[in-house]
């Protein structure tokens, strides 16, 4: 059990290795992640958030776990969305882009709790939460069976899994998107946070990230039902969805 | 790119017509099928009773069928060819939310003031109104137009009272036969009768 591999972008590590390094990676880019997400996406990035909370029919006085929340972008738009009567908690593994999260929670004037804590293992009781988003960082998860069976556990009857994830292109777009991925990002990578091997590593995740079929077929095994999903800009992501039943 | 623009849409619209929740809520997670002329769209009613658009294989609950003719004729306010739209599926989703949309409506005032303020707003608001009922008015007068003369000057397309009389003269026809076929009946039957005797 010990001694079996995981991918780490193109390499391959062992499974105990990869949180440290996805840990590294993120401690990295933490204070840079807002202005490189805007940079690299070219603000696509605020649109495909607004889409996950608008397709997510949360309503006030609901409660929203956010998975792996970064800089809280979802937990900022979910928090308007559930009113004072909801609760949105803020969870992500790396304790640096929490602490940016946090940070910005407070500087918008929200009350969101901050949590650390790694999406294989939810500190949470069964059936919490009305919504479970995960945006960006399934990827970088090393069990994704067991993380996705969590985010089924914490959900309550009825509640919605939503994952929103770089996936595959549509095909006749994938040599520009290679050359982008692979040339432009790690290039702004060293040119706005000094650091083009975290970007070479973001390429490489995705390229290793499972495709939109793959996944809506994991979501579903991890128990979830009546899973779809949306292709967003040509595929570079998808936004799948699942409800517990 | 389209897609988020119109969720975003959407759901502004379903903010700005509060009412409407309450109206989907109960048939949350449905999705409507709309096939207007060319267009293709899919609706999912969302668990908070707002609207979203649907992934592309999802499957719907209730397809919406409105050909270009009646388009042009809702268009019009046709009451009649409410009557003729065609729905397969669920047809009372299809009708509740083909009744909610049919009242709700963008209130692009409210939207603009907070751009520009509430006196210009209105100002636009006001003539882009009058431009759409102007435009409205001249595109029926243009189909008048021209169905006056392709029924007068250059008879292609027939009147309402020809096609009446079409459909009586054929009715009357059709009994004629009736009628002939009878008697022919009859007449065989006595010349059988009477070679028998």
């Amino acid at each position: 059990m010990r001694n079996k591999e995981t991918h780490f972008g193109f390499k391959s590590v062992k499974e105990e290795e990869k949180q440290k390094k996805v840990g590294e990676v993120f401690h990295s880019v933490a204070q840079k992640y807002d202005i490189m997400n805007d940079v690299m996406s070219a603000g696509m990035h605020r649109l495909w958030k607004r889409f996950t909370v608008n397709t997510s029919g949360v309503k006030a006085g609901d409660s929203v776990l956010d998975i792996a929340a970064g800089s809280g972008d979802l937990s900022k738009l979910f928090s308007q969305k559930v009113g004072p009567s909801g609760q949105v908690i803020l969870t992500d593994i790396n304790a640096s882009m929490l602490a940016v999260g946090r940070d910005n929670m407070i500087d918008a004037g929200l009350q969101v709790p901050a949590a650390q804590c790694n999406a294989e293992f939810l500190p949470f009781a069964d059936h919490s939460f009305d919504c479970v988003v995960v945006a960006f960082g399934l990827r970088n998860m090393t069990h994704k069976d067991h993380a996705l069976k969590e985010m089924q556990r914490v959900l309550k009857v009825g509640g919605r899994l939503l994952v929103l994830e770089f996936s595959t292109v549509w095909d006749p777009l994938s040599k520009v998107y290679d050359a982008y991925s692979f040339k432009f990002l790690p290039f702004m990578g060293k040119l706005i946070a000094n650091d083009a091997d975290s970007y070479e590593y973001l390429a490489e995740s995705i390229r290793m990230h499972p495709d939109q079929e793959t996944l809506k077929k994991m979501i579903t095994e991890a128990g979830l039902s009546k899973v779809d999903y949306y292709n967003l800009s040509a595929g570079i992501v998808a936004l799948h969805k699942g409800y517990k039943v | 790119m389209l897609k988020p623009l119109a969720a975003e849409f959407l759901q502004h619209i379903t903010n700005q017509n509060n009412w409407s929740r309450q109206h989907l809520l109960a048939f949350a997670g449905k999705i409507v099928q709309f096939n207007i002329a060319l267009i293709k769209t899919k609706l999912l009613i969302l668990e908070d009773g707002s609207l979203s658009i649907a992934s592309n294989h999802a499957v719907a609950d209730a397809t919406i069928h409105i050909p270009p003719s009646l388009a042009l004729r809702l268009l019009a306010k046709d009451e009649a060819a409410k009557m003729l739209i065609k729905i397969e599926g669920d047809t009372h989703l299809a009708a509740e939310l083909s009744k909610v949309l049919q009242y709700m409506r963008w209130d692009i005032t409210e939207d603009l003031s907070k751009v520009i303020g509430d006196i210009p707003a209105e100002k636009i608001a006001a003539i882009s109104k009058k431009t759409v009922a102007v435009t409205k008015k001249q595109a029926i007068n243009i189909t008048e137009m021209l169905r006056e003369f392709w029924q007068e000057e250059k008879p292609v397309l027939a009147k309402k009272w020809q096609v009446e009389q079409f459909n009586n003269d054929v009715d009357t026809l059709r009994s004629d036969f009736t009628r002939f076929e009878k008697k022919l009946a009859k007449l065989k039957q006595s010349i059988q009768e009477s070679t028998t005797n």
